[in-house]
């Protein structure tokens, strides 16, 4: 008797305390429930909980069901219901859209989240022309659903934990426990649990913190929102992390390579899909060294060209009153603006900057003499060979090493380039990616090139 | 065997052009080139599959952690740090050579400094790398040079320009006796293997050299020791060929791609071999670097954490690099070249002895 007591008055301390907590905000609602000796006290987060989900589950049998035993055992054998650990995290629960039922000197917790980011939306990022047209989500549930409908396999393994000082967002981590690498995994678990920001908003800047260094070029983990790549990467024993709130999932671990690949790859037959992956490789190397090519081959090296050629580029130059680099330099930065403020703007204007650029891209920059013909194909051949690269991140660190290799080939000719070539080749095979060495030309067969005692 | 160790090998065999090797071996052309290069093949095959199979024996194991294990304290510093200023001058001749060939022929009105600097500040990050990595870049340079090499090679074989008549004459002078500096300098092109005497402790993996291997060792290793010593003989004419101080640039420069945006295979050439020489040097400088760490390990140099004394090994690596490139001339790299050859034999018979003393002690 005594104990019921005590249990009695802590319930209803709980709940003072509770809503005591919750007080200043306007949507909480604290709601007894009476019917002839049937009390039950309802208190919860309106705007976050689904009222009609609350009604049906809760409300209805509550007036139905004949004795307030009947309503208890019926709550308690409802599948929505968390266990209760403590009062902060009851009240944790409740910004994230549960109920607490007091009911009989109990409180009973109840998962009725409204979410209104559940909408499937269109792959926009990674568009392919055969393949699923849909991806992910941005509510975690939803999403962890469409991995599970893609991928039946008991082995499926759903991990979840949280994420942010203040958000508290829940994330989850995604493997098949079959071919997954036991040690990578174990690393990255060390790693979310070691980060502890105070907000965490998308799966990018996730992608970011984890990573060791502080200054890092070269993405080591993918961010993707195809849902098809998801399934054929976790069958290939990587590790997917969801976050909720970001429509893209994280991919680790990785290698160079993977961002070379897009998953149309997958679907056409094997001579198609050969020269694609060449054209791709063709594009990464031209846009690498197109802008290093010229300034070595008009300034340094001439006589390395046919004689033809040689007298076609210079005969393009005459007029131009500056050095090639800077003229390389020049198109190619009003290049840069280009892209970025068409991603930036919003859609309304983004026809006009497009308009002026492709004017100063076209033959206005020749006719005033700050630029040659020739450079003028280069920059383009190089602003389109940027975009075969199929992953953004990747295309975007790409953009970066032209620079770096550009500044060689001015310093040191063609010799500075293949150099810069190869000091970005030894950049690329030292990073790691959760211990996975990230360059490694793949000649064996995958379980060969993972095993650990191989190099 | 591991694929990578036949990265090792092959990165010797294809550099020797930049290590002065076709110069030494046209030198003695009239004296008994041919003969010592056929002694030469075997003595390097024989080489190679001793050092193989020794290391074989110890898997995961370089030469440091067996010398010290082995061998009294003082006696493995000598021999470790021999080892590494043998494996730095290795790479510093392949250095100073394609620096001469870029402002020969590449890049006339560079200075010379910065050429050489220019190609330091990638070595000494390269060296720097773990042995994992650098074994990971010669993969892909290899991967990527070698069929344009074999397709010049060919292009070479297939020329208007090749008379046989030269090769035939070359041929009239097989009598002669051979020459050990032309032995020594032919052996060369077979000596990849031995890095592994740093690079063995990534073969983890219990592993055996086999007949096939040493077949496919012997068969590219033969064709390219022909090629390089017969095509520019072919190309360049028996008695001319004399008077050329890089033979190979000379010949390439003999070929033409009709259609090519590039017509004279010379830059294409030169390119590719500038590849090829760098990843000489790197592996060459990593293994001197890696032997000097293994000896002298400098507990106190730090900053922020960090100690420094592979950085300061780096740094006498660029210091003394570019004190010989601008010290040197043309013709005294190439004396002191056939000089570090010959050493370069003999000290890998004496290390033969180590071996056996080392397998010995690991039995008993």
């Amino acid at each position: 008797m005594r104990s019921n007591n005590t249990k009695k008055r802590t319930s209803s301390e709980t709940l003072d305390w509770l809503s005591e907590e919750l007080k200043s905000s306007l949507d909480l609602v604290q709601k007894p429930l009476h019917m002839d000796e049937k009390h039950a006290e309802l208190l919860y987060i309106k705007t976050v909980v689904d009222e009609v989900q609350l009604h049906q589950l809760v409300i209805k049998p509550f007036f139905e069901l004949g004795h307030i035993q009947h309503v208890e055992s019926y709550l308690n054998s409802l599948p929505n219901q968390q266990e209760i650990t403590s009062k902060e995290q009851i009240l944790l629960e409740m910004t994230k859209g549960s109920v607490i039922v007091a009911i009989r000197d109990d409180l009973l917790l109840f998962d009725i989240k409204k979410v209104n980011t559940d909408t499937v939306i269109q792959t926009i990022i990674e568009p392919t022309i055969q393949g699923p047209q849909l991806s992910l989500s941005e509510d975690i549930t939803t999403n962890i659903n469409i991995i599970r409908q893609r991928y039946h396999k008991p082995s499926l393994t759903v991990e979840m934990m949280e994420i942010g000082e203040k958000t508290h967002q829940s994330l989850a981590i995604i493997f098949d426990e079959e071919v997954v690498l036991k040690d990578v995994l174990e690393t990255i678990k060390e790693k979310l649990k070691s980060i502890n920001p105070p907000i965490i908003q998308s799966t990018t800047e996730l992608h970011r913190l984890m990573n060791d260094k502080k200054r890092s070029l070269m993405p080591i983990m993918m961010v993707t929102e195809r849902t098809d790549r998801v399934v054929y990467n976790l069958a290939s024993g990587k590790v997917a992390i969801l976050l909720d709130g970001s429509h893209s999932t994280v991919l680790a671990p990785t290698v160079f390579f993977d961002f070379m690949t897009s998953m149309d790859d997958q679907y056409s037959s094997y001579w198609v899909t050969k020269s694609l992956k060449f054209l791709r490789y063709l594009g990464l190397f031209s846009c690498l060294t197109l802008p290093g090519v010229y300034v070595a081959t008009t300034s340094y090296n001439p006589e390395v060209f046919r004689v033809e050629l040689a007298l076609s580029f210079a005969g393009s130059r005459i007029g131009v009153p500056y050095s090639s680099f800077i003229e390389v330099l020049f198109m190619l930065i009003i290049m840069e603006l280009l892209t970025e403020a068409s991603i930036r703007l919003p859609k309304a204007v983004a026809g006009t900057a497009t308009t002026v650029g492709g004017l100063i891209l076209g033959t206005a920059a020749t006719e005033a003499a700050l630029a040659s013909n020739v450079m003028l194909i280069l920059v383009q051949a190089v602003a389109i060979s940027t975009f075969v690269i199929p992953i953004n991140e990747m295309s975007f660190a790409i953009r970066v090493v032209r620079y770096i290799l550009l500044v060689f080939a001015s310093f040191g000719g063609l010799a500075g380039l293949v150099l810069g070539l190869i000091g970005t080749l030894m950049y690329l095979t030292q990073l790691e990616s959760f211990g996975e060495p990230y360059f490694k030309i793949p000649l064996q067969s995958k379980e060969a090139e993972t095993r650990r005692s191989s190099l | 065997m591991s694929r990578y160790f036949f990265y090792l090998v092959f990165v010797n065999m294809v550099a020797n052009v930049v290590a002065s090797v076709p110069r030494i071996l046209m030198g003695y052309r009239k004296e008994g080139a041919i003969i010592s290069i056929i002694v030469s093949f075997c003595s390097g095959l024989i080489f190679c599959y001793i050092v193989t199979r020794f290391f074989n024996s110890f898997p995961g194991k370089g030469l440091p952690e067996l010398t010290k294990k082995y061998l009294p304290r003082w006696i493995s510093f000598i021999i470790l740090f021999t080892f590494a200023f043998t494996w730095y001058i290795a790479g510093l001749i392949t250095l100073i050579t394609f620096s001469f060939l870029l402002k020969r022929f590449l890049t006339p009105d560079m200075p010379l400094l910065l050429i050489t600097s220019i190609f330091l500040l990638f070595l000494s990050y390269g060296i720097l790398m773990n042995s994992k990595s650098v074994l990971y870049t010669i993969e892909f340079v290899l991967l990527c040079c070698l069929p344009v090499i074999f397709i010049i090679t060919l292009k070479a074989y297939t020329t208007s320009a090749l008379k046989w008549d030269f090769i035939r004459e070359s041929f009239m002078y097989i009598h002669h006796p051979p020459s050990f500096t032309a032995i020594a300098a032919s052996t060369y092109l077979l000596l990849g293997g031995f890095n592994l005497i740093i690079f063995n402790r990534l073969f983890k993996e219990k592993q055996q050299i086999n007949w096939k291997n040493m077949i496919f060792i012997g068969f590219t290793g033969g064709s390219i020791l022909a090629t390089t010593y017969f095509i520019p003989i072919g190309v360049l004419g028996f008695d001319a060929v004399g008077d050329i101080v890089y033979p190979w640039i000379i010949t390439s420069d003999a070929l033409r791609l009709e259609f090519f945006i590039i017509d004279r295979v010379l830059y294409i050439f030169l390119l590719l071999y500038l590849a090829i020489s760098f990843v000489s040097v790197l592996i060459h400088w990593h293994v001197a670097l890696e032997l000097l760490k293994s000896i002298m390990w400098f507990k106190h140099i730090k900053w922020k954490k960090q100690n420094l004394t592979p950085y300061l090994f780096t740094g006498l690596f660029c210091l003394g690099s570019l004190k010989a490139v601008t010290y040197l001339t043309e013709y005294q790299l190439l004396e002191y070249t056939g000089y570090f050859l010959n050493y370069l034999f003999c000290s890998f018979a004496v290390m033969f002895g180590l071996f056996l003393f080392i397998k010995r002690r690991a039995k008993a």
